[in-house]
């Protein structure tokens, strides 16, 4: 049953991406990998308006207090199988805003991440290479049920 | 609209106002190979002649506000007003800051949003990052700060008030 | 008898380019909008109240990540207030290198911004077709600075980095590349049939209501009123250059305020930009590149510096000001006040977006060009039934319009 699912990836990926309060900068860097120069849609994969549809979630930006549940709802709403990537240093460990009264914490206290792409903001070509490490992840995940 | 130099301007304000002008001072600035010479003018004025000071301003031009910003200082508070004057004209812009002081005790101020509209967002951020009331405001609600946020917390003071609780360390 | 339906609107999450999230609330008949209501405040870092507890080399670093497109006013506006204070005279060279990154910057951002209005009427053809192009400015700015997005060159006193003779011929095949393609981008956006009929006559904004409510940057220059800080208080090296703030009549002959004469007033200032840094490579000037370059000292300098001063810069979207104090005892300042040019424009959406229809929405907001990132929801409520539209609806909706006025 694992296996079948882990073949859709093969195919395609559908990546929703959520800003959780960023400078934008790594959003920047999202779009720009999707753009003829870096071209990730050739693969197939596309940035769709929906967490339903999706199978890679696209975190950027440190959690504010007004985004955390909305980011749990995401989570949730999101089917499975699906991976989680944080984009950018300041969901991994607060970048420049690491004393802050706003700040709800890193992302891994709030839902499992899978893959970290440090940077800030990193190249549209460490994000490409994040999602393979991703695909790679779920490979393997799969082989060993 | 009338065509001032930065010292008559302070000199309109020091004949109608006289005393309750506490201070008045020009700076002057050059940039560039040809060092033209742009003005800032700061004033501070007593809390009372406050709403008049700004009517003032206005009749030499509608000045442009761009922002208020607010010192905690000890027993006051005060709040500098950045405004400017002649924009639109090659290098003739003036930038005139006028400042008020007004106690912890009492923090109150008027609105100046029937002057000029513009000022609204602005006069709801000074009334939740500092505490102090805005009278006869057109929108008294939060603007900036979550709904969630305790209402007694205000994060630009240095005293007791501030957010310092709420801090948390992301590497714990 | 009219039904009242209350909408408020998200700006969802796919937007690049936004600084804090905006919930609108309207009040609809039919499809005409008839009343507006904002909330604002959804990305609130307190950045203010960390730079307080950092000193002035740090806060550099923390002011580029305000916001990840307008990346060299903040520092610049924050250096220009720190020099007012300290009585710190930049060397002539700094200053038109600064000119120099602070154009290349513009450029960059206003391409990104016709990208995402584009993107907003449905011509996605146009969103790869521009960003392809600004990926030229990119380069141009990795090869001079280092980094594409987050570049780090100016400090307290200078600049860090030079610009040599040698690097001349590849700035001015990026710069002739753009004078060559600039051309295109023109004629798509303005001869083309489907967007004058989406955008004219759309989110009027008059000369009156962007005085009263002190909108700046290209939504006021568009409304004719030519507020822009390089032409009224020339920091560093427009003084000597020769700017002049752009307005629509100059392809036009009138001026309306609404989005079409947005879109002509960044395409103009585009190649404004490519003038400007030409004349700023001929005249650059030979000298040193910062006041002070040893960096413990100049902390030295302004730990017993006191005073307060603002630093004002014109940001691709309107006009940036910083103001700071130093009391002379401690390393970080008393105060430190941020504003960006969004600030201002918010306002102006009210009387824009009053008559218009749903449809129009997202290209109407997207005109101000907002910095903010935005994760709201649109409820629709109808007869006490409560509908969720969010911005992928819209979206479609907006698509539609354009297909239905292009048959």
């Amino acid at each position: 049953m694992k296996k079948q699912q882990l073949e859709t990836f093969k195919k395609s990926l559908w990546v929703f991406h959520i800003n959780t309060g960023s400078c934008n900068g790594c959003d920047i860097e999202i779009v720009a990998a999707l753009t003829p120069r870096y071209d990730i849609e050739r693969f197939g994969m596309m940035l769709v308006g929906t967490p339903r549809h999706a199978d890679v979630l696209l975190i950027t930006g440190p959690v504010m207090r007004q985004m955390k549940d909305k980011v749990k709802r995401v989570y949730e709403q999101t089917p499975e199988p699906k991976a989680v990537i944080v984009v950018g240093n300041c969901g991994a460990t607060g970048g420049v805003f690491h004393e802050s009264y706003n700040v709800a914490g890193p992302i891994d206290k709030l839902i499992p991440v899978d893959v970290y792409v440090p940077g800030c903001p990193p190249r549209p070509e460490a994000i490409i290479y994040g999602v393979a490490k991703v695909w790679l992840k779920l490979e393997k995940m799969g082989a060993k049920k | 609209m009338k065509k001032l130099t930065s010292e008559e301007i302070v000199q309109y304000y020091t004949d109608e106002f006289k005393e309750k002008i506490k201070d008045a001072r020009i700076e002057k600035r050059s940039a560039g190979s040809k060092k033209k010479e742009f003005y800032t003018i700061w004033l501070k004025i007593d809390k009372s002649i406050f709403k008049e000071a700004v009517k003032h301003l206005c009749e030499i031009q509608f000045p442009h506000l761009a922002v208020i910003s607010g010192n905690d200082i000890g027993e006051n508070i005060e709040l500098i007003y950045h405004f400017s004057l002649y924009y639109g004209e090659r290098l003739e812009e003036i930038s005139i800051n006028i400042s008020v002081e007004i106690p912890k005790s009492d923090p109150k101020i008027e609105s100046i949003c029937d002057i000029i509209p513009g000022a609204l967002i602005t006069e709801r951020e000074i009334q939740e990052m500092l505490g102090v009331k805005v009278e006869n405001i057109p929108d008294n609600r939060r603007i900036f700060l979550p709904e969630e946020f305790p209402k007694d917390v205000y994060p630009w003071r240095k005293d007791e008030k501030g957010p310092q609780k709420l801090v948390r360390d992301m590497y714990e | 008898m009219s039904e009242k339906t209350t909408y408020t609107l998200p700006i969802g999450p796919i937007h690049p380019a936004l600084k804090e999230p905006v919930a609108f609330e309207f009040e609809i008949e039919g499809e005409r909008i008839i009343g507006v209501d904002l909330k604002v405040g959804h990305v609130h870092r307190a950045i203010e109240w960390i730079g307080m507890r950092r000193n002035p080399i740090q806060i550099l670093y923390l002011a580029e990540r305000i916001c990840g497109i307008c990346n060299i006013c903040h520092p610049l506006a924050f250096c220009r207030a720190v020099e007012n204070i300290a009585d710190i005279e930049v060397p002539e060279r700094a200053e038109y290198i600064r000119t120099i990154i602070a154009e290349l910057e513009r450029i960059h951002s206003h391409i990104l911004w016709a990208g995402v209005a584009a993107h907003e009427i449905g011509f996605d053809t146009v969103l790869h077709l521009s960003w392809a192009i600004r990926e030229k400015v990119l380069d141009l700015i990795e090869y001079l600075t280092g980094n594409r997005i987050t570049k780090a060159v100016i400090t307290i006193g200078g600049v860090r980095r030079d610009i040599t003779k040698d690097q001349y011929p590849t700035i001015n095949e990026a710069l002739n590349y753009y004078k060559e393609n600039l051309g295109a981008l023109k004629s798509v956006f303005l001869d083309d049939k489907s967007i004058q009929m989406r955008s004219k006559n759309c989110g009027i904004l008059t000369k009156e209501d962007t005085l009263k409510l002190c909108a700046v940057g290209p939504t006021a220059r568009a409304s004719g009123v030519k507020k822009d800080v390089r032409v009224d208080q020339a920091y560093c090296a427009y003084g000597d250059l020769d700017v002049k703030p752009m307005t629509p009549d100059v392809v036009t002959g009138e001026i309306n305020g609404d989005v079409y004469d947005r879109i002509i007033v960044r395409l103009l200032e585009v190649a404004q930009s490519v003038d400007l840094i030409e004349q700023c490579l001929d005249k650059l000037p030979s000298g040193d590149l910062m006041a002070e370059p040893k960096i413990p000292k100049l902390l030295a300098i302004l730990k017993k510096t006191e005073g307060e001063g603002i630093g004002r810069a014109e940001a691709p979207r309107g006009e940036v000001i910083h103001y700071v104090k130093l009391d002379g005892k401690n390393e970080a300042p008393y105060t430190w006040r941020v504003r960006a040019p969004t600030y201002n424009n918010l306002l102006a959406w009210i009387p824009m977006l009053m008559g218009e229809q749903i449809a129009d929405i997202p290209i109407v907001a997207a005109s101000t060009d907002p910095c903010m990132s935005c994760t709201n929801r649109v409820t629709v409520i109808r007869n006490n039934k409560k509908k969720i539209l969010d911005n992928e609806k819209l979206h479609r909706l907006s698509i539609e319009k354009t297909r239905r006025l292009s048959v």
